[in-house]
């Protein structure tokens, strides 16, 4: 036994020596060229060539055939591309997947994206960045998206009778196509929502890497019968909340008044609004150890053990379920706050199709209600880097119209209560009418409703390698300390927090 | 008796599994040495042309972290709580299944049902055993089935695994969890190795009118002795690798709310580093492939002295 | 012995009337202890089909119910009528898949245990001990050098890399081995003096003794093929390619990214039913034993 023993510790330390040294020289050559050092390349897109695109996504059934109908208008206009898409189920499925394919060079050309995978990515130097794709000038000359010919015929419906052209000059126009430049226009980029198109650029390195496809928000709903009935009035600061909250407690004693989802978003929110420090990209990454913040955590501990407030993780069940009473006779919310990505969640149970109660919507309250900061959340779309250009145009062409594209962006929106990128979609008349239908029935469209109108709001968090450790820590920090127990409170949070920027450091692999 | 016409054929009965082994299993196990000697190393840094210092670093690191103990410690005691337990009952189970005439076919069937059920489905059902709404309120919204149960019997609630619950609570949760999860497996292999114990020992001791203890414990114990060395030393070495099923029951945060990582394991461990620091990730495999290895040692010096071939 | 032969007659009598008490008492307390384990081992089984039956606003009760409110059939109709699923597919890629690589296995596993359980030849040990080592070490880690493998291979989206990479299982040699193990060693050098080929003695006398467990490690090979997601998802995420568990993963899910579970299990228990008819048809092979294949110990 003790020679085998002996004899397999050797054999472990020659291989691991003998690879160790091998491997030192492995490497380097995967990475593809920058299509920046290529201005040939970017120069014009060969339309008759033909070419095929990669892209991996987490979307569910439901979203591929929106999806897949986006690709079929993409075609007709591009029916030289094709796009293959393949789901990997969730988020994480798609980075692991990517990670695994960029170590042998063959990654995707396309992916949806959270901020910490490109930066993972970015250490290998595989994502390229948009800067000379999006100010391409060189043109071209296309027929038009399907979503463009709807607008101009809307639009010469409702121009004034001297302007209308006639059936056969609009079909003329339509068939002549449109030249424009490969890149965006400054028409274009002012349609974005400014923060979310900001989100591209928190690599802390000033370049742009990824676009917005769509975003969810966190929001306020709240029992509308029962804040009526009862004369509340909706907080839009934290001491109303807390003001609020009990005298809800007067009313409904064994209710807790406010649920709130993630504990997470709850935490990073409150540093935006506090404008105190979370993360950075440079120098020491970790910063959320600080007074201010220590002090939120201690007054939102004190109202969980008030029952005030209560969060999915704490009370082990869904918040969304409390607010909707749709457990019989079960502890009951009066105000939820969620992700707009989940609002039918938030619709209350129906008895012969009458709703239990109204639902109002409304944006989180502030520490400053002058300078509101409210979360954003989503995918944006990132393009790797290739060693064939005229795959990286066409990526660029895809992601460009996947982010533009009026009719994708909306039928988006109103099947999962994400909001748009681009602020024209507000201009078409379905999505106009979807918005305006808001109700407690149609609660997508209200809860779209109110994230659009706090667009000026949305923060955008700086992304680094590690980043997703920090948003995992805070979290877990939060719940740690709300349900802390003792008498040396003070004590208990800072060692918690000590011991969640250690945990991130170690994690991030610093 | 070695003759090399046997050598031969051993070796060409061996091949087809011992290629694909060499190119599925040990070069990858090569790899990850590799990786646990360069200090730093990750899979996307190397892609970028880093170079890396060879060194026991990654090491180190794991021995440094914090957690290190709590997750060798978790490891450690899952795996001494839940082999033992599940073998025995699965060994009862089995003998039990093989001694009985009516409802025989009935019984064997549902025990052969937990291979058509969906993983998905046994999580599910462990939340709604053990898990607490608004336990911590005066009033909760729901305490669980197993909760339920000690209710009827009189025995105030416990909180299993929800904000607040204790570090045993929460083991028995995770042991009574692993011990379900293993038990189907085991039954099938003791079932099938009962069959292969031969019948005439039996008869003969119905002969002599044996009592069923000493039948037990000097005929079937023995001749099943192989089949439990394996299911023992396998459970073993599979109880150190124990991941899935916390984070089946806890989630990510492998430990109840308030106090995540308070049941994460070496695996647990592992998978974390996986994602980024792939060199950490290899070093912390090799340490655990130690401890298995020694206890598997052992395991197998025990077995060589009680099984009977 | 001895003290039976002294025992009086009347005392024989009490002892047997004794042990008939003993005797019912213990036929109680199996079937009382089989009872309550088939319970628990069945439960996630009787979760499976009773969700598939749900609605999905009572699956998503925070506080579960035991039994539906309402037996929603219309589960099981959306499977069949879900045209994007393409379930019969995912039921041959899965099928095929799993055949093939279980019978390869299965020769694979034979030939290996049959080595390391009756022949004789150098370095046996060492190598059945690197082999054990082998299952030591958390294969997590081997899924990138396993992928850079078959990518260079050329072997993405085949279903070569479906079926080769994890044909061979120590767990299953290992276990094959110590049931031939079991098998008295007289048998095989009666069958060497009656100048039986080795594989002819395998095949003849092996084999039919070990097959419970040949039909186990059957079961527990199609299982996996069943239920392994990680993998095939990694190499083989194309429609042509896809096994089940992966189609069914994302197939009803909403745009809002929730999964509609009722539906899911309602499909996971259309395909799991064939498995289950292969299983019940499999379980009588496994119980039947070895007295009635007359061989001598």
């Amino acid at each position: 036994m003790k020679k085998i023993i002996s004899l397999l510790l050797v054999a472990i330390l020659v291989i691991g020596m003998m690879s160790s040294l091998a491997g030192c020289n492995k490497g380097g050559s995967q990475t593809a060229p920058d299509i920046e050092d290529n201005p040939e390349a970017l120069a014009s897109f060969d339309t008759t060539k033909p070419v095929t695109i990669t892209f991996y996504h987490q979307m569910g059934a439901a979203l591929q055939n929106i999806l897949n109908t986006a690709i079929e208008d993409f075609n007709k206009v591009y029916p030289n591309i094709t796009v293959v898409h393949k789901t990997y189920g969730d988020y994480d499925g798609v980075r692991d997947q990517i990670k695994t394919e960029i170590s042998v060079g063959d990654q995707p050309n396309l992916a949806y994206c959270y901020p910490d995978h490109v930066a993972l990515y970015n250490v290998a130097g595989a994502v390229q960045s948009l800067d000379a794709l999006i100010g391409n000038t060189a043109t071209i000359t296309r027929p038009y998206f399907q979503s463009e010919i709807d607008k101009m015929m809307l639009d010469n419906d409702s121009a004034p009778e001297g302007e209308k052209l006639t059936e056969a000059e609009l079909q003329a126009k339509i068939d002549a196509g449109v030249t424009e430049p490969l890149g965006f226009t400054a028409g274009q980029i002012a349609d974005f929502i400014p923060a979310y198109y900001n989100e591209g650029m928190a690599y802390g390195d000033g370049k742009m890497y990824t676009l917005p496809i769509s975003k969810s928000t966190e929001v306020l709903y709240y029992n509308k019968t029962f804040f009526d009935k009862h004369g509340l009035k909706v907080p839009t600061t934290w001491d109303e909340l807390e003001a609020v909250c009990r005298q809800i407690k007067q009313i409904d004693s064994t209710c807790i008044p406010l649920g709130y989802d993630s504990e997470s978003n709850w935490f990073i929110t409150m540093c935006e609004q506090y404008g105190s420090e979370y993360t950075s990209v440079d120098g020491e990454n970790f910063r959320f150890d600080n007074e201010t913040n220590r002090n939120f955590i201690k007054r939102f501990q004190g109202w969980y053990a008030e029952k005030l407030v209560t969060t999915e993780k704490l009370s082990g069940g869904y918040t969304s379920a409390l607010f909707t009473g749709e457990n019989d006779a079960g502890t009951r919310c009066y105000m939820c706050i969620g992700s707009t990505g989940g609002a039918t969640y938030q619709q209350p149970t129906q008895t012969n199709g009458v709703f239990e109660f109204e639902v109002g919507i409304n944006s989180i309250p502030q520490v400053n209600p002058a300078a509101p900061k409210v979360i954003s959340q989503g995918p944006s779309i990132c393009i790797f880097k290739d060693a064939d250009p005229q795959e990286v145009m066409a990526s660029w062409l895809f992601a460009k119209f996947l982010t533009t594209d009026v009719t994708f962006q909306a039928s988006v929106s109103m099947n999962n209560g994400y909001a748009p990128v681009i602020q024209s979609v507000t201009e078409n008349p379905v999505y106009a009418d979807f918005l305006a239908g808001y109700s407690t029935s149609n609660i997508q469209a209200y809860a779209v409703k109110v994230a659009l109108e706090q667009a000026d709001a949305y923060y955008v968090s700086p992304a680094f390698n590690g980043s997703s450790v920090a948003r995992d820590q805070v979290g877990l920090l939060m719940q740690k300390c709300m349900a802390l127990e003792t008498s040396d409170l003070d004590g208990a949070i800072k060692k918690a927090f000590e011991d969640a920027i250690a945990e991130c450091k170690y994690q991030a692999g610093q | 008796m070695v003759d090399s016409k046997h050598q031969w054929k051993a070796w060409l009965y061996l091949s087809p599994a011992i290629v694909l082994l060499l190119i599925f299993t040990v070069w990858p196990i090569f790899n990850t040495i590799r990786m646990s000697l360069l200090e730093g190393y990750t899979t996307m840094r190397e892609v970028a042309g880093a170079s890396f210092n060879f060194g026991i670093g990654n090491f180190t690191r794991v021995l440094e972290y914090p957690k290190f103990l709590t997750c060798l410690k978790n490891t450690v005691l899952l795996c001494v709580l839940t082999v033992p337990i599940s073998t025995f009952l699965a060994l009862l189970i089995a003998v039990a299944l093989n001694s009985i005439k009516p409802l025989q076919r009935l019984l064997q069937t549902v025990f052969f049902m937990p291979y058509v059920t969906n993983s998905i489905a046994i999580g599910m059902v462990f939340a709604a055993m053990f898990n607490m709404i608004l336990g911590g309120s005066a009033r909760p919204d729901s305490v669980g089935i197993v909760n339920n149960v000690l209710e009827f019997f009189g025995i105030p609630y416990v909180n299993w695994m929800n904000a607040g619950s204790e570090y045993w609570a929460n083991i028995v949760v995770m042991v009574v969890y692993i011990v379900w999860n293993a038990l189907p497996f085991k039954i099938l292999i003791l079932l099938g190795g009962l069959q292969s114990v031969n019948k005439q020992y039996y008869e003969a001791a119905r002969v002599d009118s044996t009592p069923r203890w000493r039948v037990f414990t000097k005929i079937t114990i023995p001749l099943l002795s192989p089949m439990l060395a394996y299911v023992i030393i396998t459970g073993f070495i599979g109880g150190f690798k124990e991941y899935s099923s916390i984070v089946g029951v806890f989630g990510d945060s492998m430990g109840p709310v308030g106090n995540d990582d308070a049941l994460n394991t070496m695996v647990g461990f592992i998978y974390r580093a996986i994602g980024n620091q792939e060199g950490t990730a290899s070093a912390a495999a090799l340490i655990l492939f130690g401890i298995i290895f020694v206890v598997t040692m052992i395991n197998l010096y025990v077995s060589k002295k009680k099984t009977h071939y | 012995m001895s003290e039976f032969k002294t025992m009086k007659a009347k005392d024989l009598q009490k002892t047997t009337a004794q042990q008939r008490v003993i005797k019912v008492l213990v036929q109680i307390l199996t079937y009382t202890f089989l009872s309550v384990m088939a319970l628990i081992i069945i439960f996630p089984f009787y979760w499976m089909i009773i969700s598939s039956l749900k609605e999905m606003p009572e699956y998503r009760q925070s506080v579960p119910t035991l039994i539906p409110r309402v037996f929603d059939f219309m589960n099981y109709l959306e499977v069949f009528t879900n045209d994007d699923l393409l379930l019969g597919q995912l039921f041959l890629n899965t099928v095929y898949v799993g055949v093939v690589s279980t019978a390869l296995s299965l020769v694979i596993t034979v030939l290996s245990a049959f080595a390391f359980a009756r022949l004789e030849f150098k370095g046996k040990n060492a190598l059945f001990g690197a082999l054990l080592a082998t299952m030591m070490i958390p294969g997590e880690l081997f899924t990138i050098t396993n992928y850079q493998t078959v990518h260079s291979f050329g072997w993405i989206e085949t279903y070569t890399v479906l079926i080769i990479p994890f044909l061979v299982s120590v767990f299953y040699i290992y276990l094959l081995r110590q049931n031939f193990l079991q098998i008295p060693n007289e048998l095989y050098l009666a069958a060497k003096v009656d100048g039986t080929s080795d594989l002819k003695y395998l095949w003849k006398v092996m084999i039919p003794l070990a097959l419970p467990t040949i039909i186990s490690i059957t079961i527990l090979k199609m299982m996996g093929s069943w239920n392994s997601y990680m993998w095939p998802r990694l190499v083989a995420n194309d429609d042509a390619h896809r096994l089940i568990t992966n189609g069914l993963r994302t197939a009803f899910t909403n745009a809002e990214g929730v999964t509609d579970v009722p539906v899911q299990m309602a499909a996971v228990t259309v395909v799991s039913f064939p498995l289950f008819l292969v299983f019940i048809f499999l379980r009588k092979y496994i119980m039947k034993g070895v007295s009635r294949s007359g061989i001598k110990g």
